[in-house]
């Protein structure tokens, strides 16, 4: 899907890309209305409550309602606030969420631009995300914005580390950047799948690639401030944090943003360790399912286990993520690339990569 | 050896685990949420909802303008102003309840020497501007004419815990 | 230990008391507090309340402290020193006793009772009273008494202390409260269902423990906990009584005494008390202009404009009088204001008095207000003290209760309260009064601390400097100034005057005074007049001159004037305030300005900026420093000179020589409640002074 251009001609090519990007764009929000239905019945369930069921059958328009209601809302801008990244500051967030999702292979062949340095660019948008959020707390000009804003920035930077690692791990281990390959490489039933990496027995990769996959699980929740990670938006000690200012749209523009990017961090946890759009196993009743319905069951998954986290676990304490991140993860994933690297030189000994 | 074990305990997230499995029991239990405004729960005859201002049933309004209730509101939610009536009788003239600052708390009601101001059994009286949460003497006490019969009782449930 | 001392034993604690105290004041004096409600310091020992009981150790019962002095206290058999215990059960239970008999027929009021949160009988029954009645009988109702304007009554509240008797009887010298009937049928009562014809009757309000009387103005108004206190002087007469003014949401409330023995003990006259409405009437509250005849609203900076316009002009054609309620600051100002523009027609003696000029003690009450305590023979000269200072009357009363002391009066007859020898009514009396062997001179020459009291009457009037110096004649000869004793007194009647006069606040070199500048405005040679709260001149003389009014209430002055601009009242700001005795007080803001008006001395310095001659000051404090530097007496807060310099003074010296006319002296004040712009403006005081008027129109019919 990525050579339209190739296929239909600078113009045709151009507008599909384009349409092809608003298709994806659609999809990815629609499911996010509904996935952020889901997070919010999930903690209900656990919190022994039934949660939106209201706005439609079960709630099901719950989340359309919300956003008639935050469009609508008045936008109210601090009249000390720095105007222009105030309003901007959102929009990034927003921006940043949606762009990494043009890697990501959601089944074969279906993904908008197949880089060869996919996990690259990721990591470079990903790392970029961080700013929405520092500047949309500056510009707030206020106090627990700013307090807020600031933790967010070190917890992000302190965990994007790991995360980097986690990734490498798993590049080295695969031996490419590229998504659509990364996915490929896991074909053939669950026990290829990174995670578990019985294709390299009897290296256990396993005992590496398991860990590193909590690691992620985990990063993945402090880089997106779920909790127990939200110390940024922590409503008991910073009101709630970077977004205390913001009202309306604005307001709405983070809050998808970061949603995308908690679904987007599950989308490369299947990406990565979970064998993407490959069914279990490779045989008749799992292959009836179409590849793009693997991926969103595994990423349904995931979510479903980042709202357990959040229905679950209490919030850490600022010095306790900061210990986490700086002095178990990253040790830990440092030795893993190092391991893996050394697991990959010795095999391949004498091959060229 | 202990910090060993805590340390595996940690890296298997045994303690996550365990709540896991009791978020997943307690997923699927049946759940006691009220639907709202089709099924409403009981109510104490206790519970402090909207103030209103009492009259006998003379119809005379119970208020005499004490400030008791204005004393002893530790969110300084009460305003009162009071004068001598025409026939000499200590009255209010203004009687504001400020219900944003409000905290329910029910001393004034527990203060009040005449059961004038009470916390009626209503707790639905949402409206969509705030001046409309600014009551007057006007507004309590029609509040007072209408929830009448619910406050009586609840007071008369009370009373012999008094 | 000196012969009138003794020790006694109060709870096991040895404390040597004066003989004379009672066992309620020695009990404070060892710091133990007694429960009272009948028993007042400034007043007579009732003692039938009994709520003071304390147990002596060997006497049968327990007995009424107030009543039970120290001296006749028996000691033990072997001369140990007499024991008494406050704390005792016995003393516990005999005024549970005590106080569950007073609240069989007290109604339970309190919360519709305005003294509810400042009540004697509230607070003792938080210590001594029961948590319910054992009182199945009917309570007794007493029905009220009208007792005027002033006084709410609820008489089935009182509780017979009689403490209001008492003070009518002995302070006020108006007799017109008691008590009939006995025991459970006792009324406390006006006799006649009038109102009390004594200026001082709010004071029963405060003494009353509880809320039998009450203030009627302030009635409902307010609640004891939700006023905001501050500590002032008042304004309404020259004594500076110490007030403390309550103000709840920018307004006052009331007014109420704070006890200071040397000026006005704990009295108040009713106008000081109940002025305050007048304070929320009629209020200059931004600045007018006249336009086309009328006054129009405009702004500050508009209004200086103008001010600064006609005030650039030829300063001999401008004149400045200052009134009655100035405080110092703001006078201090406007005469740097007026000094430095070059001019000299200022003056602050708007009734045109002949004093001023000639050193401090010619124009103060040197003997003091406490002095009066100590004199022997008091002539009073051409002032009526009952209306131009009933607290300082009822002093004298005091005075002469005690029958140590003669009062003589040239002036007016009038029922002062108390006793005179009424010796005359004109100058010529006075001057005749030191040829006389006989009476009241008599008087006053044997008297070791004789006083004469020159009253504005005599003052204020075209001969007023020849009868100054005839009545400084008179102290001469008499000796009434001497070492450690000063006995010539003027008795002012404006609260700013001693001060004015102090600030030099007179007509400079070539400068008209109030009658050159009222000559001057018909005649038109005046042709800016600036009126500092003036509203006692007569205006309608003002002639074609344009009147500059600063003030706070619209009355004759702010009627007449052309600019008004508006400043504070005595509430609303801090100023110094010096009384008669020259005695330097200081006020403070109880309330903020109304609207956009401002203080005295902000609106001089304003000006001052508008003309080029700005004041070294911007702020209260370098104008107090200021001040104190060119007057140092300022600098002295709450002292009277007294008799510091009477050995510099000869009161022969005062005034002027001359001819006397024949005119007898007339008292300033004809009506008590209205003498200023603020007591004008007040309700309650209208109602009092048509009373009043309407009680003297009646005594003429019957006489």
């Amino acid at each position: 899907m990525y050579d339209f251009v190739t296929q239909f001609g600078p113009l045709w090519g151009a507008l599909a890309s384009v349409g092809q990007i608003l298709g994806f764009i659609v999809v990815l929000l629609l499911s996010l209305a509904y996935l952020l239905l889901m997070d919010r019945k999930v903690w209900a369930a656990v919190q022994l409550r039934k949660g939106p069921n209201t706005v439609g059958a079960f709630g099901l328009l719950q989340s359309f309602a919300d956003f008639i209601k935050f469009v609508v809302k008045e936008i109210v801008v601090p009249a000390g606030a720095d105007r222009p990244l105030f309003l901007l500051a959102p929009l990034l967030t927003f921006i940043f969420a949606f762009i990494t999702w043009a890697v990501i292979p959601v089944a074969p062949g279906w993904v908008i631009s197949d880089l060869n340095v996919g996990i690259l660019y990721i990591f470079a948008i990903s790392s970029l995300g961080v700013y929405g959020i520092i500047i949309g707390g500056w510009a707030s000009n206020s106090k627990y914005p700013f307090l807020g804003s600031l933790r967010s920035a070190a917890q992000m930077v302190s965990y994007e580390v790991s995360i980097g690692f986690v990734l490498v791990t798993i590049l080295v281990m695969a031996g490419t950047m590229n998504l659509t390959t990364l996915v490929d490489a896991q074909a053939g039933g669950f026990w290829n799948w990174h995670v578990l990496s019985f294709d390299m027995l009897p290296w256990p990769a396993f005992l590496i690639t398991i860990p590193m996959f909590v690691i992620f699980f985990i990063s993945a929740l402090a880089e997106t401030n779920r909790p127990p990670f939200d110390l940024p938006e922590a409503e008991s000690e910073l009101v709630a944090g970077y977004q205390v200012e913001y009202s309306s749209t604005p307001y709405l523009l983070f809050m998808i943003g970061e949603y995308l990017n908690i679904v987007l961090m599950c989308a490369l946890m299947t990406v990565l360790f979970f064998g993407g759009w490959h069914a279990p196993f490779d045989i008749a009743p799992f292959t009836w399912i179409p590849p793009v319905f693997w991926f969103a069951i595994k990423v349904v998954f995931f979510f479903f286990m980042f709202a357990m986290v959040k229905a679950l676990v209490p919030r850490y304490r600022y010095d306790q993520l900061m210990r986490l991140g700086w002095k178990i993860f990253l040790p830990t994933s440092l030795a893993a690339v190092f391991v893996m690297a050394g697991i990959v030189v010795y095999t391949n000994a004498g091959q060229a990569i | 050896m202990n910090r060993i074990a805590q340390t595996l305990r940690g890296a298997a997230l045994l303690d996550f685990w365990g709540a896991f499995a009791l978020g997943m029991r307690y997923f699927f239990k049946k759940k006691p949420t009220i639907n709202y405004p089709f099924e409403k729960g009981r109510l104490s005859p206790r519970f402090r909802g909207q103030h209103a201002l009492r009259r006998y049933a003379n119809g005379e309004e119970r208020c005499i303008a004490c400030k008791l209730c204005e004393a002893v509101c530790p969110a300084q939610a009460i305003t009162i102003e009071a004068e001598p009536r025409e026939d000499g009788s200590r009255r209010t003239t203004r009687y504001d309840i400020d219900m944003v600052k409000c905290i329910y708390c029910g001393f004034c009601a527990e203060a009040c020497p005449v059961d004038a101001i009470v916390e009626g059994p209503n707790f639905e009286f949402a409206v969509e501007t705030r001046e409309e949460l600014y009551y007057d003497k006007e507004k309590l006490l029609d509040n007072g004419d209408r929830w009448e019969r619910e406050i009586a009782r609840n007071l008369e449930l009370d009373a012999r815990y008094r | 230990m000196s012969e009138n001392m003794r020790t006694i034993v109060i709870d096991g604690e040895e404390v040597t008391v004066p003989q004379e105290y009672n066992l309620l004041q020695a009990s404070e004096a060892a710091g133990r507090e007694i429960p009272r409600f009948c028993y007042h310091e400034r007043l007579s020992v009732a003692g039938n309340c009994r709520m003071c009981l304390v147990e002596l150790v060997g006497a049968p019962k327990p007995v009424a402290s107030c009543a039970f002095l120290v001296k006749d206290m028996r000691g033990g058999p072997n001369g140990e020193p007499p024991q008494m215990r406050t704390l005792s059960p016995l003393v516990k239970k005999a005024r549970e006793g005590v106080m569950e008999f007073l609240l069989i027929n007290h109604p339970l009021d309190c919360p519709i009772c305005d003294q509810g949160g400042e009540c004697d009988l509230q607070d003792q029954s938080m210590a001594y009273g029961r948590s319910g009645s054992r009182f199945a009988e009917n309570k007794r109702a007493v029905e009220d008494k009208n007792m005027g304007p002033l006084i709410k009554t609820i008489m089935t509240r009182c509780i017979q202390c009689t403490r209001c008797v008492r003070f009518s009887t002995e302070i006020a010298g108006v007799p017109e409260l008691g008590a009939t009937g006995r025991g459970e049928d006792m009324e406390i009562t006006t006799y006649l269902e009038q109102s009390m014809t004594s200026e001082l009757s709010g004071n029963v309000i405060d003494l009353c423990p509880v809320g039998a009387l009450t203030s009627k103005p302030y009635a409902f108004n307010a609640r004891p906990w939700e006023l905001n206190k501050t500590e002032t002087i008042d304004v309404m007469d020259a004594l500076g009584a110490n007030i403390r003014v309550d103000a709840r949401m920018g307004g006052v409330l009331r007014i109420m005494p704070r006890i200071h023995d040397d000026v006005n003990e704990e009295w108040i006259s009713d106008k000081t008390r109940f002025v305050w409405d007048g304070l929320s009437r009629q209020r200059l509250d931004r600045p007018y202009a006249r336009r086309d005849g009328k006054l129009a609203p405009v702004a500050w900076e508009e209004a200086l404009g103008i001010a600064a316009e006609k005030l650039s002009g030829d300063a001999s054609k401008i004149g400045v009088i200052a009134g009655d309620l100035n405080d110092v600051e703001g006078l201090k100002a406007a005469k740097d204001l007026f000094d430095a523009l070059g001019v000299t027609s200022l003056d602050c003696r708007q009734d045109g008095a002949k004093i001023g000029g000639q050193g401090r003690e010619g124009y103060l009450f040197n003997s003091t207000i406490a002095g009066i305590d100590k004199a022997d023979a008091i002539l009073i000269v051409g002032s009526n003290p009952r209306l131009e200072s009933p607290v300082l009357n009822a002093r004298i009363r005091q005075r002469w209760l005690t029958g140590k002391c003669e009062v003589g009066l040239i002036g007016e007859a009038a029922d002062l309260t108390y006793e005179y020898d009424h010796i005359g009514t004109g100058p010529a009396d006075l001057a005749g009064l030191s040829k006389k062997r006989t009476g009241f001179i008599k008087a006053l020459k044997d008297a070791e601390r004789p006083m004469i009291i020159v009253g504005q009457g005599a003052l204020a009037r075209e001969d007023g400097a020849q009868v100054l110096r005839a009545a400084g004649d008179l102290a001469a000869k008499i000796g009434a100034v001497k070492e450690g004793w000063n006995g010539f007194n003027v008795l002012h009647t404006a609260a700013s005057r001693v001060g004015a006069l102090d600030l030099g606040f007179l007509p400079g070199e070539g400068g008209r005074d109030v009658a050159g500048m009222l000559d001057g405005a018909s005649s038109g040679d005046v042709e800016t007049v600036v009126l500092l709260g003036a509203d006692e001149i007569d205006t309608s003389r003002l002639g074609q001159a344009f009147v500059i009014y600063v003030g706070h209430h619209g009355d004759a002055g702010a009627m007449r004037a052309d600019l008004i601009l508006p400043s504070a009242a005595y509430t609303e700001k801090n100023g110094l305030y010096v009384n008669t005795e020259g005695r330097v007080q200081m006020g403070a803001r109880a309330v903020f300005p109304k609207g956009e008006a401002k203080e005295d001395w902000a609106i001089f310095r304003a000006l001052s900026a508008r003309l080029n001659k700005t004041l070294p000051y911007d702020d209260l404090n370098t104008l107090r420093m200021k001040l104190i530097e060119d007057h140092p007496t300022f600098g002295e807060i709450d002292h009277a000179p007294g008799a510091a310099s009477a050995a510099d003074f000869d009161p022969a010296q005062l005034g002027a020589d001359g001819d006397v006319s024949d005119a007898p002296f007339e008292s300033p004040i004809t009506d008590f409640y209205l003498t200023n712009a603020i007591a004008r403006a007040s309700k309650t005081l209208a109602e009092c002074s048509a009373m009043a008027a309407g009680a003297r129109a009646e005594l003429q019919a019957a006489e």
